[in-house]
């Protein structure tokens, strides 16, 4: 087989039907052990775009990356927020002990700026993850983020609005994220290089407010002086 | 002692073809009596030559560009020269409108001999495309009359020196109008003629002045001079003949200034974060564009690309006739980081002050944040977010004494507008804030939304409900 054939099927770029690949792309574990496992044993694929799809924030999509961001900025990476849609919150990230030196936030103006900081932090060597928020994309605009993440060898993760799961997208994993019981965070994976998609798994996710289910709730019920509700 | 006179005989117009991409014919006039002092070699192939009159000049060549002498522009263009000739001498002499002497005796060991000096000298002016004419004399004086009639030579014989200036006409020796015309009249012809009168003759029918000069020339009179310092910021300036439209067009000259800047940055040891670009137009008021990097920096092409990003961002007002960089803050340069064996953590830093700089270059210095908490117990004002800087000390990670906090701060308090679902830990009091004005008296809890979102919710002291975060 020639030279060229052999890379695309070792970087899994060929989709083999039944075959299962144990693929050779560089990766970093998301720190989920039940995760890991549906991504073939690998994680977070590093030099390629991920999306992670959702309806709206607050069900445990950040703690998804907390390990990794975590682990990144402890080894001296710098870890990117990009236009986030609210302030992440400083004190719960210094909770999560997450070095704060190493964190970025930048805002951006337009699309034309968002694009083009994406693609100069993500061919940087510094850069260890990004994690970017960029409302209405084109699928040629994603293209060209996926081809400069190529360049460097760093995890990206595009979060985006889930109704853009029914397109396609040129992403290397697609993740579908929906609030499960008790607190928990279904995954479902839309896409993923070298195998079948369509694995699911549920993380825990309730220590993210120190909550340890079946832990009942501890709300003290008062004898307050007005009812709240 | 050993002297060396550099003369320039059109500086002006070196200085301006030097930051101009295409050579258009090109002279300099005369402020008042429009008459062609100097005149590039397009010109003069052209049949224009010095101490023409503009109008048969113009008739020769009627794409001529011409230029105005400037007798402070010429001041600063000297000075210029100076700064980078001090790299090689350490005492230099001003000698407006045109000339430049460096004292070159305590240099001959140091470069291995006087023709190494005078290499070194001429490699430096034409690596700058500068026309000077050297002239190498025992004294100050003999040192500059051997340069401004071109027959400087490299050597440090006085005997040789004085033969040389003794062969030369009385006319190239610039005396004054009267004296010249005396001597003239007495028959005498060069300048050995009248270096053998005796002097007390010649303060005699001449004046004391005139002896005095003599006895420069020939080093039997001192002549101190007083040394140039330089000053302490670099400065550099580019004119245009055709004023520059576009952004694009001012790259050019602004390479050749930066690695300019580059060099002396190098030759001062030292780095610099901020740099002055002043953009001059015809009528209206200068630009000022402040190019900030995140660390010390020195190499040019860092530079380049973060002036050009800007250029991107910020089009030009109107056509820019003229271009000055200056830099007035060094900064010490960082020793090589000796933490690493690979030397590794030195080369990242450098990439994260690139990256840095890009990124501010182009969307702002505020764009970029860096968060960190604060010790405040309301939830708006425990964190902050300050200016990008690298801070190479590791992370200050203690345990945290307060209960947990969520992930998403929201940019204000947003009105709870649906009963939650279930309800989690709760109620934190938090009351604060009499001592500034900002006053907060609420109730937080944890407590779970119809649609899954785990929020941070609290009630305020006149019972509304507000999501102040989300459990991301």
């Amino acid at each position: 087989m020639s030279e060229i054939l052999n890379t695309l099927m070792q970087d899994a770029r060929v989709w083999q039907g039944y075959k299962h690949n144990k693929t050779t792309q560089p990766a970093e574990p998301t720190g989920y052990q039940a995760l890991d496992n549906q991504l073939g044993g690998l994680g977070w694929p590093r030099g390629a775009l991920s999306e992670c799809l959702l309806d709206a924030s607050g069900i445990g999509e950040l703690n998804l990356l907390i390990p990794l961001m975590q682990r990144l900025s402890q080894a001296g990476k710098t870890v990117f927020w990009l236009n986030p849609p609210h302030t992440p919150y400083a004190p719960a990230l210094a909770q999560a002990e997450i070095n704060l030196n190493q964190v970025i936030m930048i805002q951006t103006e337009d699309t034309g700026d968002f694009l083009w900081t994406l693609e100069n932090c993500l061919r940087s060597r510094v850069t260890g993850l990004v994690m970017a928020w960029p409302g209405r994309l084109a699928a040629r605009e994603i293209r060209r983020l996926q081809l400069a993440a190529e360049t460097g060898s760093n995890v990206c993760v595009l979060f985006r609005e889930r109704h853009y799961a029914e397109q396609n997208s040129p992403a290397a994993l697609r993740l579908e994220l929906e609030p499960d019981d008790q607190q928990g965070l279904k995954v479902n994976i839309i896409k993923r290089r070298g195998s079948w998609p369509g694995q699911r798994c549920s993380l825990a996710m309730a220590h993210r407010a120190g909550l340890f289910y079946p832990e009942a709730p501890r709300v003290v019920q008062g004898p307050w002086p007005t009812s709240a509700r | 002692m050993l002297w060396l006179y550099l003369h320039f005989p059109h500086l002006l117009l070196d200085h301006i073809l030097r930051s101009s991409e295409h050579t258009a014919a090109l002279v300099i006039v005369e402020d008042s009596r429009q008459k062609v002092i100097q005149a590039c070699p397009a010109a003069r192939d052209l049949g224009v030559n010095t101490g023409m009159r503009l109008k048969t000049a113009v008739s020769l060549a009627p794409n001529l560009g011409i230029i105005r002498a400037d007798e402070q522009q010429e001041a600063r263009i000297l000075e210029d020269q100076a700064r980078w000739l001090h790299h090689y001498a350490a005492h230099i002499v001003l000698v407006p409108p045109n000339g430049l002497l460096a004292e070159i005796g305590s240099l001959q060991r140091l470069y291995g001999g006087l023709p190494a000096v005078w290499q070194t000298v001429e490699e430096a002016l034409h690596k700058r495309h500068l026309t000077a004419w050297p002239g190498i004399g025992h004294t100050p004086q003999a040192a500059r009359l051997l340069a401004r009639t071109g027959k400087g030579e490299c050597t440090s014989d006085k005997g040789n020196i004085l033969h040389t200036l003794g062969l030369m006409p009385l006319v190239a020796a610039e005396f004054d109008r009267r004296t010249y015309t005396r001597l003239q009249r007495l028959g005498l012809n060069t300048l050995g003629e009248v270096f053998s009168l005796p002097p007390a003759e010649m303060a005699r029918r001449f004046s004391p002045e005139t002896l005095a000069y003599i006895q420069k020339i020939q080093g039997s009179r001192s002549d101190p001079q007083e040394f140039w310092q330089p000053p302490g910021y670099f400065r550099q300036q580019a004119d245009f003949v055709q004023e520059i439209e576009h952004s694009q067009g001012l790259l050019f000259p602004l390479q050749r200034m930066l690695s300019e800047l580059e060099n002396d940055l190098c030759w001062r040891q030292q780095d610099t974060d901020s740099l002055l670009l002043v953009l001059r137009y015809r009528h209206t008021e200068p630009t000022l564009l402040r190019i900030r990097t995140s660390g010390p920096e020195h190499r040019a092409d860092a530079f380049l690309n973060l002036i050009s990003l800007r250029f991107e961002q910020q089009p030009l007002q109107a056509p820019v006739v003229s271009l000055q960089l200056s830099v007035k803050r060094f900064l010490g340069r960082e020793a090589a980081g000796g933490q690493d064996l690979l030397g590794e953590s030195q080369d990242l830093s450098e990439a994260w002050h690139t990256l840095m700089s890009r990124l501010q270059a182009r969307l702002g210095e505020n764009a970029l944040k860096q968060l960190a908490p604060r010790p405040d117990h309301r939830p708006e004002y425990a964190w902050s977010a300050s200016r990008v800087q690298l801070k190479n000390s590791a992370a200050q990670i203690k345990a945290w004494q307060l209960p947990g906090r969520p992930l998403w701060l929201l940019h204000g308090p947003q009105p709870l507008t649906e009963a939650p679902q279930a309800w989690f830990t709760g109620p934190e009091r938090i009351s604060g804030g009499w001592w500034d004005g900002q006053r907060v008296h609420r109730d937080y809890y944890i407590a779970q939304l119809n649609n899954g979102q785990l929020a941070w919710v609290f009630r305020d002291v006149r019972d509304g409900w507000f999501v102040h975060g989300w459990f991301g």
